[in-house]
């Protein structure tokens, strides 16, 4: 079995940051499952924060400078996607939407993703489910139905809630995510130049 | 191997001066821009063909054709010519017109256009862009190459005894490009017909356009049309120089950090890195473009951008002296140089088209259809003559 690789989005921009925290905290769970499952693993941590110029730029130019282009390659090619935001304002940190928009829309198709959030209370538990979710599932990608959101009081000892805490919350939704990585089959994404149609087929569809 | 100029035609207004050239003065200054370019020995000048505002060219061989009768040498294409939302019949009639017009002094590019609202505005679906150009652009070949065409498909209504005016100049059609930026099938259908592929670089990194024209390559050889190598390829490019590399960078930055497509995204550094856009020296554009084959191989045509983001006409004319008088000889030493003596130096002209097909058989003389079919005294009086032809 080849060991499977899981990719992390996380778009906190202070350091150090909660968000990525979380985001560590996730991967490591997730390792943790899939290794009950028999299965390695190997993180990848993508801090959108260094590539926010990059982000912006292809936003503006529509391609990606290298850096950019080896995160993006590196989420195209992972077996499972952890995602985590801020909550800014309602809503995901418009940096880690912005850096959504520049994946492409078949990046992330079929690809097991789970989400998680941060935020100063738990008012906003409910922004991955209503304003980031929905992101994912136009991409097509296999989203876990548990995602996690920590608000400040989650990393009290006893955590903000001690009927779900956060440590309970992370173990369930990264053996969901474990769960869906390894029933996946480890073919790779077929490339740009692997799906072209040839052009008889072209011609007969036209 | 060929180099020239191929020109958006936008309308931008300078940074340094704040003037903004109306419409007829933009479209005059591509004529002097082209005029230009053809006596300082560029081999081509290419226009785009665009249907909003800020850009003018919506007509290319309305100005083609001109430019035809005041040029001696240069050749007339387009950058691209829109393949999806044009009638095919119409593109068969122009572009024929053109060749006779240009005694076969032509040649042009089909792409797809990059502006989501033209295909509605032409009554198109731009979810079938590729099998646009592809179903068009099958309709096409055939307006040239059969004097009679009956036909029927899904996007344009059915022909039947339909022959296209002026049959091809010979009787062989102009020589076609076809350009994308990402869209792989675009790539096939060029190498599916042996017909030349370019790659518009200017905005992405070398990488993406080498993995694309080897691709091209590739499929060409397969479809039988001769070796990878041998196949017809030409690159988008953009440049600024000035004898003094420093003087070009800080004449031209202006410029960059306002340019519509480009401006205030990545610094000229960046750009200037990871695209082709070179902005220097005579010297610093031969040792860039100079060295592009070792990643796309020997390739036939090099097309550069000079006149776009507000830059004024006189500096656009000294930039066309500059890759004239400087930069093109050396490159075109280089290129020839290197060149296996089995691959083509430039593209297909009007003259090797025609005795290719001689050699093959494929040319007889004209039989054009005798007479008009068609024209009675009233539309109804076309129904027996057509009874007649597609019997």
């Amino acid at each position: 079995m080849s060991t499977r690789s899981i990719v992390v989005i996380s778009a906190g921009v202070s350091q150090p940051s909660s968000t990525r925290l979380l985001a560590d905290r996730l991967a490591e769970a997730t390792v943790t499952a899939l290794a009950d499952l028999g299965q390695q693993s190997q993180v990848t941590v993508v801090e959108v924060r260094e590539l926010a110029h990059d982000v912006v730029n292809m936003t503006l130019t529509g391609f990606a400078a290298a850096p950019l282009a080896a995160a993006q390659q590196a989420i195209a090619d992972a077996d499972g996607v952890i995602a985590v935001t801020p909550v800014y304002t309602a809503g995901p940190a418009g940096l880690f939407k912005s850096f959504v928009d520049v994946l492409g829309t078949d990046a992330l198709t079929g690809t097991p993703v789970l989400l998680g959030a941060t935020g100063g209370t738990a008012r906003h538990s409910l922004v991955p489910e209503v304003a980031i979710r929905p992101l994912f599932t136009y991409l097509h990608a296999d989203v876990v139905p548990t995602s996690v959101f920590a608000a400040t009081d989650d990393w009290a000892d006893e955590g903000g809630d001690d009927v779900k805490p956060l440590p309970s919350r992370i173990t369930r939704a990264a053996t969901e995510l474990a769960e869906r990585v390894a029933r996946r089959p480890t073919t790779a994404r077929p490339g740009l130049y692997d799906a072209v149609p040839d052009f008889s087929e072209l011609l007969g569809g036209a | 191997m060929q180099f020239g100029i191929f020109s958006v035609g936008d309308v931008t207004t300078d940074p340094l001066t704040r003037h903004t050239p109306d419409d007829t003065e933009r479209v005059r200054n591509m004529l002097t821009i082209a005029k230009h370019a053809d006596e300082v020995g560029l081999d081509v000048f290419a226009t785009g063909e665009h249907h909003n505002p800020p850009f003018v060219p919506s007509s290319p061989t309305t100005m083609l054709g001109y430019l035809a009768g005041v040029t001696k040498h240069i050749t007339l294409s387009t950058a691209t010519t829109l393949i999806t939302t044009n009638d095919p019949v119409r593109l068969a009639e122009e572009y024929a017109m053109l060749q006779v017009i240009s005694d076969g002094r032509m040649d042009l590019m089909l792409g797809r256009g990059n502006t989501g609202p033209v295909y509605p505005w032409f009554g198109k679906d731009i979810r079938q862009g590729i099998n646009l150009a592809v179903e068009n652009y099958a309709l096409l070949r055939r307006l040239w190459t059969e004097d009679v065409v009956d036909w029927s498909g899904k996007f344009r209504t059915p022909l039947q005894g339909f022959t296209s005016t002026p049959r091809p100049l010979d009787g062989v059609p102009p020589f076609v490009w076809h350009a994308s930026i990402r869209s792989p099938e675009i790539a096939e259908q060029a190498a599916y017909y042996g017909d030349g592929f370019l790659h518009n670089a200017i905005f992405w990194p070398m990488e993406h356009t080498a993995a694309m024209v080897n691709y091209y390559r590739q499929r060409f050889e397969h479809y039988g049309h001769g070796r990878a190598d041998q196949a017809i390829v030409g690159l988008g490019g953009q440049v600024f120089v000035r004898h003094d590399s420093q003087k070009a960078w800080d004449e031209f930055l202006p410029y960059f950090n306002e340019a519509p497509v480009y401006g205030h995204g990545p610094s000229m550094e960046e750009f200037t890195r990871d695209t082709p856009l070179t902005v220097g020296s005579p010297q610093q554009v031969i040792d860039r473009y100079g060295a592009f084959w070792e990643q796309v191989g020997h390739y036939q045509r090099q097309l550069f951008l000079v006149d776009h983001a507000g830059l004024p006409l006189k500096t656009v004319l000294e930039q066309i002296d500059l890759l004239a008088g400087e930069i093109v000889p050396a490159l075109r030493h280089e290129a020839e140089l290197r060149r296996p003596a089995d691959v083509p130096s430039d593209p297909p002209s009007h003259a090797e088209l025609v005795a290719a097909a001689r050699a093959a058989g494929q040319v007889h003389e004209q039989q054009v259809a005798a007479g008009d079919h068609w024209t009675g005294k009233t539309a109804e009086d076309d129904i027996d003559a057509a009874d007649e032809v597609t019997a």
